[in-house]
């Protein structure tokens, strides 16, 4: 399989992307869950935090690239068979997505410096405080992650239910393309 | 040959050894140590800052309330002295949380050790400016015999002798029982904390 996309299916690199990214957001939300489960003063929590937060630094920079990739690279079309409004709500759906793999490691990222927990990637990098110690704005922040990786979720299964339906019931080639061996 | 050399060089230090005994003596005679100033710390513009590694990252944290009691004169070290009280308890490193568990009875344990305490028990000096105080630290009435390398200048603000001081001691916390039960572990919070302070000193009246 080649390694860019054409204009029929996602190279190997985009799938590469994607997957991979499926699997550390629900990571993520498996270790966020556990995390906020436990006082912030509990030593275990750091069990489920740490991790949490270098995969979020993972997934920001992952997204990064995906996205570069993704401007280097063409885009295989969505079917022709889209009614206006199915094709609104896949546009709207996939930029949703994308916005959140930024947005979700931003307000993560940002709620530890306002709290002054600073951001360890996989301790080998410490990442700055880029917002000034206030516990109103870590508050703010802190109820706007979780709002959001709900959203995140709710969006997802959307997404993915659309791609079982394009596979199952219309029986095209949208799943087909971003899945590899196929 | 070695064998031959030896007690000519043993001979010859010692002659060095006596020799400058009695230029010290000399000199010594001539000019006798000035009395080391006194000072009492400007708190509003001095500093006492920690930091330690939690889960990766570097965390830092500051001591509100500590008082002073130096006696310095960079040509009369044996009789100046620098001694530190620390209010534990002023502790803050920006999250309330975090500061409630290190004064808690696994950490600093703030309602039976309200202090810790710097005596020094010796001043060196290591090069121009630069000295070496060795004395010993008490926390949580562990006393332990540590080395801080520090710097001393002093500067004529408004006709006044103002001292500044600065330094920095690397501890380990677990030396001085600061981790208890499930903090003793240091898969969280490591066991070394660095200590800096920066202190503005006044003449005291």
């Amino acid at each position: 399989m080649a390694l860019r996309n054409t204009t029929l299916r996602w190279g190997s690199l985009a799938q590469l992307f994607h997957w991979l990214i499926v699997a550390l957001v629900i990571t993520q939300f498996v270790l966020g869950a556990l995390s906020a489960s436990l006082p912030a003063a509990s030593l275990k929590k750091f069990t489920w935090l740490t991790p949490h937060k270098s995969i979020g630094i993972t997934i920001l920079a992952l997204a990064v690239l995906r996205l570069g990739w993704r401007w280097m690279n063409p885009t295989p079309p969505l079917p022709n068979t889209l009614k206006p409004y199915e094709r609104g709500l896949a546009h709207f759906t996939h930029i949703a997505l994308y916005v959140l793999l930024f947005v979700m490691p931003l307000t993560g990222w940002a709620m530890s410096s306002a709290r002054k927990f600073p951001v360890s990637w996989f301790g080998i990098v410490q990442l700055p405080d880029f917002v000034p110690r206030s516990t109103p704005l870590y508050e703010t922040l802190h109820t706007t992650h979780a709002l959001l990786a709900w959203t995140l979720g709710v969006i997802a299964v959307l997404h993915a239910a659309a791609a079982f339906k394009h596979h199952f019931v219309l029986k095209d080639d949208v799943l087909k393309r971003m899945t590899p061996f196929t | 040959m070695a064998d031959s050399l030896l007690p000519k060089l043993r001979a010859g230090s010692f002659l060095v050894s006596a020799l400058s005994l009695a230029l010290g003596s000399v000199v010594a005679m001539a000019a006798a140590p000035a009395a080391p100033a006194h000072y009492t710390l400007d708190p509003a513009r001095s500093m006492l800052r920690f930091s330690f590694v939690q889960a990766g990252a570097n965390n830092t944290g500051r001591f509100g309330k500590f008082t002073t009691d130096v006696l310095f004169a960079a040509d009369n070290l044996p009789a100046s002295k620098i001694n530190v009280t620390v209010d534990v308890g002023s502790l803050d490193t920006g999250d309330k949380e975090r500061d409630d568990s290190l004064k808690g009875a696994d950490l600093f344990d703030v309602s039976k050790f309200p202090q810790a305490r710097f005596v020094s028990s010796k001043i060196t000096q290591a090069s121009a400016g630069r000295y070496e105080a060795i004395g010993k630290l008490t926390i949580r009435n562990v006393g332990k015999d540590i080395r801080v390398p520090m710097t001393f200048q002093t500067k004529v603000e408004s006709g006044k002798t103002i001292g500044y001081m600065t330094g920095r001691a690397v501890l380990k916390r677990l030396e001085f029982g600061v981790g208890q039960g499930e903090m003793k572990s240091t898969e969280w919070v490591g066991d070394e904390v660095n200590v800096t302070f920066s202190l503005r000193l006044q003449p005291a009246t």
